[in-house]
């Protein structure tokens, strides 16, 4: 082997360790439609808290949020699981896929908890839950973004907590638009740039094969 | 002038890389993804993996899960500090390499 060739072997091992590593890394990467679908849920509970939906209990606000949210969060669990196993096999699991998932689980938990006791106990008003529902999807977001090194989740905090501040010092109804805003470009517009970045690298991939 | 060192015999061998390296950024992986990945046959890709549970670099776990059997692999420490430390050498021969 000459010298020329054999420098060229250890270099196609480098780079054959650095794409099998971003290739391993990979699985962690496909959660943009998770955006989308809590966007449109907070959308459906927003129009169902304010005009209800015509009947007996259904026209009920106490349950729009939590039946709404909890159909969300059973629906993302199913479509989850789904897409972990594969055609490929089950995707394994990342420390940094791990860490994001317990990040937003332990957020859900929390705003589910303290929203509904302050729906039931009727110490909350809709500005407060409109404060608390954003800034907690800004420290969610600003912690995942953080993870990740994502400028544009980041932005998506800035939103958030701008919301959360809005809804504190705004009327009622300055509250509901900062929400619906909110929503709009964190859940929606973010959700679908992220499914453009997700089908973007899927194209990139290619066969990296050893 | 330093004395170059000698790449580990254990993971030079290419689908051994790939493995080590695919299973560093998972927490486990099944068999079934592995072979999806690195794009190997069941036959090498069985004796590969048993060389490096040998060295001590991966461990393996079966399972069944709904009545069908499953394989999972996960990295040691050792396996971690082995492709460490080849990396390293594979960069110092690289440096050598070029300087020369």
């Amino acid at each position: 082997m000459t010298a020329n060739s054999e420098e060229q072997d250890l270099k196609d091992r480098l780079s054959l360790i650095e794409n099998m590593i971003a290739e391993g890394r990979r699985s962690t990467e496909s959660y943009a439609w998770t955006f989308i679908l809590w966007g449109v849920a907070y959308y459906v509970a927003i129009a169902w808290s304010t005009w209800g939906f015509g009947w007996a209990i259904w026209a009920n606000n106490y349950v729009a949020w939590p039946v709404t949210m909890m159909s969300a969060f059973l629906l993302t669990w199913f479509l989850a699981i789904r897409k972990r196993i594969g055609k490929t096999g089950k995707q394994p699991a990342t420390t940094a896929g791990r860490a994001i998932a317990s990040i937003w689980i332990a957020m859900g938990i929390s705003m589910f908890i303290l929203l509904y006791s302050l729906g039931v106990s009727g110490k909350g008003d809709q500005q407060v839950f409109v404060a608390v529902i954003a800034a907690m999807l800004g420290t969610s977001n600003a912690a995942s973004s953080m993870l990740l090194k994502w400028k544009q989740q980041f932005a998506c905090a800035l939103v958030w907590w701008a919301a959360a501040v809005a809804s504190c010092f705004g009327t009622v109804e300055q509250s509901t638009i900062a929400l619906v805003v909110a929503i709009f470009f964190c859940q929606i517009v973010f959700g679908i740039y992220g499914m453009v970045c997700e089908a973007r690298l899927r194209k990139q991939r290619g066969g990296s094969h050893a | 002038m330093p004395e170059l060192p000698e790449l580990n015999p254990v993971i030079h061998g290419k689908l051994r890389l790939a493995l080590l390296s695919l299973l560093i950024g998972v927490e486990e992986a099944e068999f079934t993804w592995l072979r999806t990945k690195t794009g190997s046959t069941d036959g090498n890709l069985g004796a590969q993996l048993l060389k490096l549970e040998e060295a001590g670099y991966v461990a393996v776990e079966k399972k069944f899960v709904q009545r069908k059997p499953q394989t999972l692999y996960r990295m040691t420490e050792a396996g971690r500090l082995a492709l460490t430390e080849y990396v390293q050498a594979l960069k110092q021969l690289l440096g050598a390499a070029i300087g020369a």
